[in-house]
């Protein structure tokens, strides 16, 4: 008969919400491969019809098994397969196989997620800047710095970026970005800085980056991009990159107009070169300074060679900045300037395995918690009755907040995991006053006994949701985790879970 | 019933423990403003600066700190720990005014690390410090809020003022404690104070409702049914936040669960000895 007893709507409504919460967060047992994360335009991937679905779910990304026969079990596993030098890939997935040339891949690829929880920047590592504008913006200028921005770390090829847009009370706005793959520095190159490139001839200023003035620039192409020459200098290597870019018709015109009237000097070597050379300029820094050929003089000509150097203790070493500074140089170039300097107001980079370390140790600490509420909860009363359901309700409350989350595709950050520790405990809380009530001898009534406990719970559900609205509000929102889950793991608790705990602690009592 | 008498005859000097707690509090903390300009000691995220973690295990805390302190001024040094294995997994090292690049290449002389063993935090001076009077606005509205609710509920001036006055004695001793130990509040820390308001308010609420608005039994039976709940939800948070901070690595949520653990032992005074009392005496008073 008991049995029987214990099913009724609230029960209901609280299983449908644990089914739920389980079916959003997925948890997966089937974690073989490597997961594709991301599918780079015209890559040998995407020519071969590999696709990444916008907004797939962690777990739902397709997984690589095997790559040319050879089974594929981990990222070091990838990594080598693809280094090993063969003309084509067979590249086998959970779904199905693909044929590619191994050049230019285009691939990014993570481990495969063993649920759809989003972990935040904490938890999985990586770097957020909080960024904000020098100068006040109007709401279409800070749109453009978005967009920009956005365009500038697409162009220079950084996936799994997340950019939006913040405000404070005393209405200040920034602009947060996290990013997964990249390093603190090149953050700090590509937004922390403006980006704004001028070539100059003496005083005029002959064009800018961004598509106005430059109509193509040429990259990732051999043929007219590229590190042309290294050399041993003083106190190290140089190498010179080059790379070619198209000028618009407008841009062409002036450096006609400015070099119409120009004196032609002879270089040593016996070359004939313009009086004024080309300088170029990048956030005001001279980045080059190239000598115009002669014959250029007066000509639109639209077709220029941009190039630079870069410097290094070592010949690998100097490769590489130029390889850098070329990279970056064709990204302002392509994207233009942002509309405003910025300042970098936070940076932060967690590693992701003291981000893992984190995560593990906030579940521990958290079962460890919970564990010792079970321990008093049991010394107090001294029957398993009350202290399971207990802990089956607590259990039950932050996993339905977990659940909430996900699917409301909030990344998981301390705070919020600090927020759900926080909301399990006021439950914890709300179901002592529960069952105190129910086991008083105060009034035969259930029902009566039931809604005296709820007008208690009930306050104290008021004041701790309308003391967490302030801060979903303030400071960027960078703790707003900790309001939010704070905020649903108590209504959870409110509406959910707690009146599911009064039926089962009434139904196992009254036997 | 012991209960009574303990109550009956000394409620009025029982009201005094708690009221000269939160008196010495504010003395002390206005002195702490008073010298040093700051009601509490802020940590980076408040004030500006770099926060460093170094990811490796065994390295030594105190060599450390005197060989970085023997080359700049005011670098703080801390234990990464990860209690659930009992190791020393890593160090902390925070400073306001030295720049990153600096510490790292100079911690570099000495400890051996990879890129993957290495995270910052960085927050610049005037971005801290607008994040902090945003913070402090935000547990001072949701304190105004918290009072709304609770005054709309009993509709009472003195119950009402003898709950607010259990959270703010709550929040005030706290403050001070976590002062004269000397821990450095963090952006997380003035968080978890909005939670020891919710923390506090239901023991407070439990026991306004159980004194003002039943009937069945006498007083001191009534209070002694809600000190009964009342400690069982205490001690249960409280066992929860100690083991919390015990196995927590995070020095955010270590920095919240030790608040919240002082603040639950202060609010068992504020709330039965203050609280309660006040209400005794209301009540006698009416009748």
């Amino acid at each position: 008969m008991k049995i029987k007893n214990l099913f009724t709507m609230r029960i209901f409504i609280l299983v449908l919400f644990i089914l739920i919460s389980l079916l959003a967060i997925h948890p997966v047992s089937d974690k073989e491969g490597v997961a594709i994360r991301s599918v780079e335009t015209n890559s040998s991937a995407a020519f071969a019809g590999m696709t990444v679905p916008q907004n797939a779910q962690p777990t739902s990304y397709e997984r690589i098994l095997e790559i040319n026969s050879q089974k594929i079990s981990s990222l070091d596993d990838y990594s080598r397969a693809i280094e090993a030098n063969e003309e084509k890939l067979v590249i086998t997935t959970d779904r199905r196989t693909y044929t590619l040339l191994n050049q230019n891949v285009g691939i990014t690829v993570d481990k495969p997620a063993s649920n759809n929880i989003l972990r935040g920047l904490e938890l999985q590592g990586g770097t957020r800047a909080l960024i904000s504008p020098t100068e006040k913006l109007t709401e279409q200028q800070y749109q453009d710095l978005v967009d920009t921005m956005e365009n500038r770390l697409n162009v220079y090829g950084i996936k799994q970026l997340i950019l939006k847009r913040a405000s404070d009370f005393e209405g200040n706005k920034y602009i947060i970005v996290e990013l997964a793959g990249a390093t603190k520095d090149e953050v700090k190159e590509l937004i922390g800085k403006q980006g704004k490139f001028e070539a100059k001839i003496g005083d005029e200023i002959v064009f800018n980056g961004g598509e106005k003035d430059v109509t193509f620039v040429c990259r990732n192409d051999g043929t007219c991009s590229g590190i042309r020459s290294c050399n041993e200098v003083q106190g190290g290597y140089q190498c010179q990159f080059e790379f070619q870019i198209k000028l618009s018709e407008a841009a062409a015109e002036r450096q006609a107009d400015v070099t119409r009237n120009m004196d032609v000097n002879v270089s040593e070597q016996g070359y004939q070169y313009l009086e004024k050379p080309l300088d170029l300029y990048l956030d005001n820094n001279s980045v080059d300074s190239l000598n115009i050929a002669a014959d250029l003089k007066g000509k639109a000509a639209r077709d220029i060679v941009i190039s630079g150097p870069g410097v290094g203790a070592t010949q690998e070493e100097a490769l590489e900045d130029a390889n850098d500074k070329m990279k970056k140089l064709q990204t302002v170039l392509i994207t233009g300037a942002l509309p405003t300097s910025l300042e970098i107001v936070k940076l932060d980079s967690i590693s992701p395995t003291l981000g893992s370390t984190f995560e593990k140790n906030a579940l521990t600490a958290a079962l460890f918690a919970i564990l010792a509420v079970a321990v008093v909860i049991f010394i107090r009363y001294r029957k398993l009755k009350i202290s399971l359901p207990m802990i089956f309700i607590s259990l039950s409350e932050a996993l339905i907040t977990l659940g909430i989350l996900t699917m409301m595709k909030y990344n998981l950050d301390l705070a919020a995991i600090a927020g759900i520790i926080a909301a399990v405990g006021t439950g914890v809380d709300d179901q002592i006053v529960i069952t105190d009530e129910i086991l008083s001898k105060e009034s035969m009534n259930w029902r009566e006994r039931y809604k005296k406990a709820f007008f208690i719970i009930f306050i104290a559900y008021l004041t701790a949701v309308v003391s967490m609205i302030p801060l979903l509000m303030a400071g960027v929102g960078l703790l707003k985790g900790f309001a939010l889950s704070t905020i649903i793991g108590v209504t959870i608790g409110v509406f959910v879970t707690r009146p599911a705990y009064a039926h089962i602690i009434k139904v196992l009592l009254n036997e | 019933m012991n209960l009574e008498k303990i109550y009956d005859k000394n409620y009025k000097k029982l009201l005094l423990i708690p009221l000269i707690l939160l008196a010495l509090s504010i003395i002390f903390l206005a002195v702490n403003y008073a010298r040093t300009g700051s009601v509490i000691e802020r940590d980076v995220s408040l004030k500006g600066g770099i926060s460093m973690t170094i990811e490796k295990e065994g390295l030594n805390e105190e060599e450390i700190s005197s060989f970085l302190n023997s080359r700049y001024d005011d670098i703080n040094v801390r234990v990464l720990t990860d209690l659930s294995t009992r190791k020393n997994i890593g160090l902390i090292i925070e400073s306001s005014d030295v720049e990153e690049e600096q510490i790292k290449g100079t911690l570099r002389e000495k400890v051996e690390f990879a890129d993957e063993q290495y995270s910052a935090e960085s927050y610049s001076a005037t971005f801290s410090e607008s994040f902090y009077k945003q913070l402090i606005m935000v547990l001072v509205f949701a304190f105004i809020l918290m009072a709304l609710v609770v005054a709309v509920t009993f509709r009472t001036f003195i119950p009402s003022l003898a709950v607010i006055l259990a959270a703010i004695t709550d929040i005030i001793v706290t403050l001070a404690i976590i002062s004269l130990f000397g821990f450095q509040i963090s952006a997380g820390g003035i968080t978890a104070f909005l939670l020891v308001i919710g923390y506090s308010i239901d023991t407070d609420i439990l026991l306004t409702t159980k004194l003002l608005k039943r009937k069945i039994g006498t007083l001191y039976e009534r209070l002694g049914q809600s000190i009964k709940t009342g400690l069982t939800m205490t001690i249960t948070s409280i066992s929860a936040v100690f083991v919390g901070y015990l196995f927590s690595a995070a020095s955010v949520l270590k920095e919240i669960f030790l608040i919240i653990f002082i603040a639950l032992i202060i609010d068992i005074i504020s709330t039965y000895l203050g609280n309660a009392s006040i209400l005794l005496w209301y009540i006698k008073k009416k009748k």
